[in-house]
């Protein structure tokens, strides 16, 4: 990280040091969790850019990705995980099939809303999925209509899946209780509704 | 698969038999006619939604996508399936455990509490990979099967993200602008058109759509221009999360942008199975938010 880089020589260290970009909350081990998490070298990055004009969501908003894994390389933890365009990444992976370094930046997206979730960031829609998933065992339950629908094909009225072997759902429960998201969703969602 | 018969468990996820049970339907039948038989595949569960689950918290992604990967283990056989979403987490999930073993232990210590273990036995495969194949079916074969060729019609081809990429990580090559699908479309005797940025995303994935709807759709409609822009008389995909990005915002997109295009979205099987012969009502092709009539008056 910037603050680690000298000249081994304390005055001359002292003397170059606002030459480099130098933030006092800036956290190395954000980059070491960043890459474990993501599987991905975000270190190797040399900014070139053909990430963000890759990227689809670039063009609509003030979302960069090259952004984000420059903050990664700094540390700038807090920076990265309140920004709210951390969200804005589709997971297209365009950037990853172009990234010339070899780096998967989708996955250092991943990384970086991991590590928001631990701090209480994450979109309210996600929780409600975790809900829907502990209930039903589906994110995007069975419904009347649909229901109607697969009698008519010869499908049964519930596909074979957690909804017409609801015998599942415990074990389901059970992973997502290992976790304890099913608890954080509840608390973050009513907290909200506080 | 077992023996010379390919036989697969069929991986449903949510959005195929929960919102477009034609495409489940579609998938069964067109598979048969190719010598494919899908079994059910019971007590699975969703994927889990890639978008959400992974960006929460990836371990509980891995442990309910292997939850899932285990049940076809416990069949001994091969999983298939029919959206890219489910491919990225029940392909990717499988992929990973079977080369990182920190990560399947971690996993498996959490399954050993619901009495499963990942053994990393079987195989993942996108129904559509499987048709294009030719030691499993091959194009010529889907256009054998073909009995109402879908002839004068364009149909442009939405790849979708995660059935295809990242490359390395995956085995279908080029994906820049990748042919086979269209292959697979030209094959039932249509016209597989192209169009610029065709490999661009449909603006749906990794939460977008639930996080900013009008983000999401904005990147939806480029789609649609450039797609419009050609011709095209439909939109095809094999991702049913994409259809309903493109059907179902198609609306939104008249609602919040006013702008209408009235272009029909089928996922690959549907368009298989009325070229198989199938009827519109076989597919509930009544169920898409956009009419499909307008391209079907030009092949019934
Ligand atoms: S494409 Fe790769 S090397 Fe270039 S800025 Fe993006 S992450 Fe860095
Ligand atoms: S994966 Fe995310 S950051 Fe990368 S190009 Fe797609 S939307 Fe942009």
């Amino acid at each position: 990280m910037a603050r680690e880089k000298n000249y081994g020589n304390p005055q001359l260290e002292n003397k170059l040091r606002d030459r480099y970009y130098y933030v006092d909350d800036t956290k190395p081990e954000f980059l070491a969790n960043v890459e474990k998490i993501g599987r991905t070298i975000a270190h190797m990055c040399y900014q070139c850019g053909t990430c963000t004009g890759s990227c689809p969501s670039a063009p609509r908003s003030s979302y960069r990705i090259r952004l984000f894994v420059r903050r990664a390389v700094l540390g700038l933890e807090e920076e990265a995980l309140t920004d709210p365009d951390l969200w804005l990444c589709t997971t297209c992976y365009s950037c990853t099939d172009r990234c010339p370094r070899d780096i998967a930046p989708t996955d250092i997206i991943m990384a970086m809303r991991n590590l928001a979730f631990k701090w209480d960031i994450i979109p309210r829609n996600f929780l409600q999925t975790v809900q829907l998933i502990y209930k039903s065992g589906h994110g995007v339950p069975n419904n009347d209509v649909n229901r109607a629908a697969r009698e008519r094909l010869g499908l049964p009225r519930d596909p074979p899946t957690t909804h017409a072997y609801p015998e599942f759902i415990p074990g389901i429960q059970k992973i997502l209780d290992h976790y304890k998201l099913k608890e954080n969703a509840d608390r973050m969602l009513a907290e909200e509704g506080k | 698969m077992s023996g010379n018969k390919h036989q697969y468990a069929f991986f449903l996820g949510c959005i195929a038999p929960n919102r477009y049970p034609g495409c489940e339907a579609a998938a069964i039948r067109t598979s048969a006619k190719v010598g494919i038989e899908l079994l059910p595949l019971k007590g699975a569960s969703c994927c889990p939604a890639p978008g959400a689950f992974g960006s929460i918290d990836l371990n509980v992604w891995y442990a309910m996508a292997a939850r899932n990967v285990v049940l076809a283990e416990q069949m001994n056989m091969d999983i298939t399936l029919i959206c890219n979403g489910c491919y990225k987490s029940i392909w990717e999930v499988n992929h990973i455990l079977k080369h990182n073993d920190e990560l399947r232990d971690g996993v498996n210590e959490v399954l050993k509490e619901i009495d499963m273990e990942f053994k990393g036995t079987i195989d993942v495969w996108h129904l559509a990979e499987l048709y294009y194949d030719p030691a499993i079916c091959g194009v010529d074969k889907i256009r054998a099967s073909v009995t109402r060729p879908l002839t004068g019609t364009k149909i442009a081809v939405h790849y979708g993200c995660h059935l295809m990429k990242p490359k390395k990580e995956r085995h279908f090559g080029d994906t820049e602008n990748p042919m086979w699908v269209d292959e697979l479309v030209e094959a039932l005797g249509a016209e597989a058109v192209q169009y610029r940025n065709k490999m661009q995303c449909c603006g749906a994935g990794g939460g977008v759509r639930g996080f900013d709807i009008v983000h999401s759709l904005d990147i939806t409609n480029e789609k649609l221009i450039n797609v419009k822009e050609v011709g095209a008389d439909a939109i095809t995909e094999v991702c049913p999360f994409c259809q309903l990005e493109y059907d179902r915002g198609q609306i939104e997109i008249a609602e919040k942008f006013g702008i209408k295009y009235g272009l029909p979205v089928l996922h690959f099987n549907e368009l298989l199975g009325l070229a198989q012969g199938m009827s519109p009502q076989e597919l509930a092709l009544d169920l898409h938010a956009i009419d499909c009539k307008p391209f079907l008056e030009k092949i019934l």
